[in-house]
């Protein structure tokens, strides 16, 4: 990114602070969102989400896998980001590692619980095919085409919408004669069960600039940060994970009222996200 | 198996042998490039961008009298059939993203802009065959985008050589069945070839005919983005308002 001189940092910590920021918008607007389904026909589920130029590509594989001896009942998901470098130069080689490897820990902090698979966002229980032995692996694949700021929200954002798309063939199980047996396992190739994603959260990075919060920043805008909470929030306005970013020390009152700001701020866009998954389906099913 | 049928003489996609895949190109894709777009072949779809001339960011690298050319080719880990993590700077890639800066540098007016750095990246989103063709042609759109002086469009296509029949723009599974595949890249209008690839073996005589259908291939391929550049061109005035 090109550097900003100091007349241009000034006019963007004032118009944060005047609550009109440099593209019209008020300190806790969106940018319009934009989404699209189905865009990668190989695989189970897919999404390309763009939040104003941030683009990003979400895709899901299912694959048949053995499930951790210590969590026989629940399957796998693993989550990974890549940090394209049509983005940004920076991220040539192995530039991008270190904030794909970022992201992809914030998105497995936020979507998949505990250790031991406890308060997962997406059911690993209805991952599982014949417990102890054989488990769906979801591979979730995220890609920044496009970068300019949020990149948080907008991968979370993908890749809800693709486990909204993503639906898992049927499988038919023979379990063989003795317990020791490895069942045969039937793939369906036509019929589908749609993945259940009423409990999946939605990210909210709440930045502070200055003395008041944004969401949803621009990278002009995340250049002058002193710090940015993320939460993740589910449909029922619980807080299923938190990440704070930037080296500004914060009193504790401000990072509850960051906290409550981003739930505020879930609703709405839990409710501008149905709205476009629901055109996005209707238009790829016509 | 029967890559051509030998009664209707369709290919296993119902093209016909010198057929190319449907072509769909886009500029201006990536809004923080100077220059990006998006082309599809068939299934396979790539976006480029391009950041440049810039500063050079490796002093020891900067020439004196013409830019320094780079290019960097990645394919994403959900872009083939199976999924596959792919670690950044293998051996495909690296000779992928050599042949597509080799292709390109041939048509770029480097001594136009001496000390400097263009860098072209390529990310390959579907792969069905026919990739490295996919990343010269939406390159070749990326770099008109971003206003760097050519001196022609470079376009590319493959042909191969499957059940006695020469096949224009091979796809994933005619690319597998072992047969040779031809890889050219052309300086459309001034009918010069950059790049020239093949694999397997072929006699002369039927590796002119193959090669021939692959330039064909490419000058349909150049006129297809010529038009798309004249639109785009066109659009840019009108919002100008002249």
């Amino acid at each position: 990114m090109v550097g900003l001189s100091s007349g241009e940092k000034h006019f963007i910590r004032g118009g944060i602070s005047q609550d009109l920021r440099s593209d019209g918008r008020q300190r806790l607007d969106y940018r319009p969102i934009s989404v699209e389904v189905g865009i990668i026909p190989q695989a189970n589920g897919s999404a390309r989400v763009r939040l104003g130029a941030t683009d990003v590509i979400a895709s899901i594989k299912a694959e048949l896998g053995k499930p951790n001896p210590l969590q026989p009942d629940k399957g796998k998901v693993s989550i990974f980001v890549d940090c394209s470098p049509t983005a940004a130069p920076k991220f040539e080689g192995r530039g991008g590692e270190e904030l794909s490897s970022e992201l992809s820990v914030a998105l497995q902090r936020c979507l998949l619980g505990g250790k031991s698979g406890a308060g997962a966002g997406i059911d690993l229980s209805s991952l599982t095919i014949v417990e102890g032995k054989i488990c769906w692996d979801l591979y979730v694949d995220a890609l920044v085409v496009s970068s300019d700021g949020n990149l948080l929200d907008a991968l979370a954002t993908a890749i809800k919408v693709a486990l909204s798309n993503t639906g898992i063939p049927k499988v038919t199980v023979d379990l063989g004669t003795s317990p020791d047996d490895q069942p045969e396992v039937d793939v369906s190739e036509e019929e589908f069960l749609q993945f259940d994603t009423s409990a999946v959260p939605v990210i909210v990075t709440v930045t502070k600039v200055g003395r008041h919060y944004v969401v949803d920043a621009t990278s002009e805008e995340e250049s002058q940060m002193s710090s940015a909470v993320s939460a993740s929030v589910n449909r029922h306005g619980q807080i299923c994970g938190m990440t704070k970013r930037g080296g500004a020390g914060l009193d504790s009152s401000v990072i509850l009222d960051m906290i409550s700001v981003a739930k505020h701020v879930s609703e709405h866009l839990f409710s501008v996200l149905d709205s476009e998954i629901a055109a996005a389906e209707a238009a790829a099913n016509s | 198996m029967e890559f051509v049928n030998p009664l209707t003489g369709f290919r296993l996609d119902g093209r016909r042998p010198n057929e190319m895949r449907h072509i769909r190109g886009e500029i201006g894709v990536v809004a923080n490039a100077d220059g990006s777009a998006m082309f599809e072949m068939g299934n396979t779809k790539v976006i480029a961008a391009v950041y440049g001339p810039r500063e050079v960011q490796n002093k020891s690298q900067q020439l004196s009298n013409q830019a320094l050319v780079q290019c960097e080719y990645s394919m994403a880990n959900f872009s083939t059939g199976d999924r596959m993590r792919r670690p950044k700077g293998d051996r495909r890639s690296t000779e992928i993203s050599l042949v597509i800066r080799q292709s390109l540098e041939a048509s770029v007016l480097t001594h136009l802009m001496p000390r400097s750095q263009i860098d072209i990246f390529v990310q390959v989103l579907q792969a069905d065959g026919g990739t490295r063709s996919a990343c010269i042609n939406a390159a070749t759109m990326a770099l008109a985008d971003a206003g760097i002086p050519m001196c022609d469009l470079v376009t590319s296509c493959s042909a191969g050589y499957l059940c006695t029949t020469p096949l224009l723009d091979l796809n994933y599974v005619e690319d597998s069945a072992g047969g040779p595949d031809v890889t050219v890249g052309l300086l459309a209008k001034m009918d010069k070839v950059t790049l020239l690839q093949m694999d397997a073996k072929l006699p002369m005589d039927i590796f002119e005919n193959v090669m021939q259908l692959a330039i064909e291939g490419c000058k349909a391929v150049a006129q297809y983005i010529h038009e798309v550049l004249l639109e785009n061109t066109k659009q840019l005035e009108s919002r100008r308002g002249k």
